[in-house]
C-alpha cells in the first residue's frame, strides 16, 4: 500500500530544521520573519508537505487531496454536496508543536492570513463551517466528527504539547499561496510567513 | 498526482487511514500541571456497561479523550495499554473516552490495532462529556488524583509507557499512598 508522507514524525528534513535551524532561530532577536518552509513530495502519491521550525515551534502542513477529504467525510455521515464543498476548499493536515518555545504557545487561527495575489484574507474557520453544516441540515453525528477532526481554532500548548487536524485554507485546488502565521509565547508575538504553499490538485 | 476514480473512495480512505495511522511526533514526553476538580460523568463502555468517574475516587485515573480517525490517538493506544498493564494493580485506572463514534467503529479499530485493549473504552456519542471538559482537540489526556482533582494535562499524543510518564504516574500514586 502506498504511504503518504508521515504527518507526525519529523522527516529528515524536519529534523534538520528542528535542531540547528530551530536553535539558530531561537537566537535571533527579532520575533518576526519570512522564511521558506522545507517542502517535500511523496514519490508515490505526489502529496506535498511543508514544514518549518521557528523559535521552538514546529509546524507542518500536508496536503489532503479533495478526494481524500471527500471520502473521509462521506464515511462520517456527510452528503456529497457539503463534503465536496469542504473538500474543494484547500484542506491541509496541519500540525503545530511546542518543542522548545520560550513559554506556552498561544495561537488563534483567526489571526492567520492567506496571502494570494498581493492581498491578505482571513481563513475560513471551523465554526464558520459548522454554522453552514447546521444551516444546511448536516446530521449531528457528522457535525460532531467534523468538529473534532479540525485543527483547533485556538489553543495554548505547553512544552511538548501538540495537535494535528484538518484545516481549510480557502484557495482553489492547485492554487499557490503564502501563509502568515501568528502566535504568542512568553508575552511576545511571533510572526512568520510560509511561502509558496500549494493546495492539492483536484483528484475527485 | 494519481487521479481517483469512482472506485477509488476506498483507496482514498485507506490512504488517509495509513497517513493517520503513522507514528506521532517525537516531541518531549511532558505533562503540564493543572489544578481543577474533574467533572464527573457516567458513560457506557462498548459492552453497554456504565462507568462513573466518581466511583474511581481513591485511585489515580488517566482520562483520555480520543477518536479512531485521530492519528496520534491511534498511535498512543498501544502505549496506554502497556502503561495500564504496568500500573493497574497499583490503585490506577484508565478511561478512554471516545468522541462521537459508534460501537462497531470502535470494535473495528480495536481489532485493527492488534493489541487487546483491556481498559474501558467509553462512548461519548454526542461529545457532551468531552465538551464539558477543557478539551479543545484530540487527543487530550488528564491525570486525576485520588481526590478527584485533575493534576496533569497532556495535549497531543504521548508514549504513555515512557519512563518519564510512568514515573510521574507512579509518583502520583505513591505520593498519595494511604
Amino acid at each position: 500500500m502506498p504511504m503518504t508522507p508521515d504527518p507526525n514524525r519529523r522527516s529528515t528534513a524536519g529534523a534538520r530544521l528542528a535542531a540547528p535551524l530551530g536553535v539558530a532561530l531561537m537566537l535571533l532577536a527579532a520575533p518576526a520573519g519570512a522564511r521558506d518552509a522545507a517542502q517535500s513530495v511523496d514519490a508515490e502519491t505526489g502529496i506535498e508537505s511543508w514544514e518549518a521550525a521557528h523559535h521552538g515551534v514546529y509546524i507542518k502542513l500536508m496536503q489532503i487531496t479533495p478526494g481524500q477529504a471527500l471520502a473521509f467525510y462521506l464515511a462520517r455521515g456527510f452528503d456529497a454536496a457539503p463534503a465536496n464543498r469542504f473538500a474543494g476548499a484547500c484542506v491541509f493536515m496541519t500540525l503545530l508543536r511546542n518543542d522548545a518555545a520560550p513559554g506556552p504557545v498561544a495561537f488563534d487561527l483567526r489571526d492567520w492570513r492567506l496571502i494570494q495575489g498581493g492581498t491578505e484574507r482571513p481563513l475560513t474557520q471551523r465554526d464558520d463551517w459548522l454554522a453552514e453544516w447546521k444551516r444546511t441540515g448536516v446530521p449531528e453525528p457528522a457535525r460532531v466528527a467534523f468538529h473534532w477532526a479540525q485543527f483547533p481554532t485556538r489553543h495554548t500548548y505547553e512544552r511538548g504539547d501538540w495537535n494535528q487536524g484538518m484545516h481549510s485554507y480557502g484557495g482553489a485546488p492547485g492554487d499557490r499561496f503564502n501563509l502568515k502565521l501568528v502566535w504568542k509565547a512568553d508575552e511576545r508575538t511571533y510572526r512568520t510567513v510560509l511561502r509558496d504553499l500549494r493546495c492539492a490538485p483536484d483528484d475527485r | 498526482m494519481p487521479r481517483l476514480h469512482s472506485s477509488g473512495w476506498a483507496f482514498a480512505l485507506a490512504l488517509l487511514a495509513v497517513s493517520l495511522a503513522a507514528p506521532a511526533a517525537d516531541g518531549p514526553q511532558t505533562l503540564t500541571g493543572v489544578n481543577f476538580m474533574a467533572k464527573d460523568f457516567t458513560l457506557n463502555d462498548a459492552d453497554g456497561r456504565p462507568h462513573r468517574l466518581a466511583e474511581l475516587r481513591g485511585k489515580v485515573v488517566l482520562v483520555n479523550f480520543w477518536a479512531t480517525w485521530c492519528p496520534p490517538c491511534r498511535r498512543e493506544m498501544p502505549s496506554m495499554q502497556r502503561a495500564y498493564d504496568m500500573l493497574k494493580s497499583k490503585d490506577f485506572a484508565m478511561l478512554a473516552v471516545n468522541v462521537g463514534e459508534d460501537v462497531e467503529t470502535i470494535f473495528g479499530f480495536s481489532f485493527a490495532t492488534g493489541v487487546e485493549l483491556t481498559f474501558p473504552i467509553l462512548l461519548d456519542r454526542d461529545s457532551a462529556v468531552t465538551n464539558a471538559w477543557p478539551v479543545r482537540a484530540l487527543p487530550t489526556s488528564f491525570l486525576i488524583d485520588r481526590d478527584g482533582r485533575a493534576v496533569f494535562r497532556a495535549v497531543g499524543g504521548r508514549d504513555w509507557d515512557d519512563p518519564k510518564l510512568i514515573g510521574a504516574i507512579r509518583e502520583l500514586v505513591g505520593a498519595q499512598d494511604r
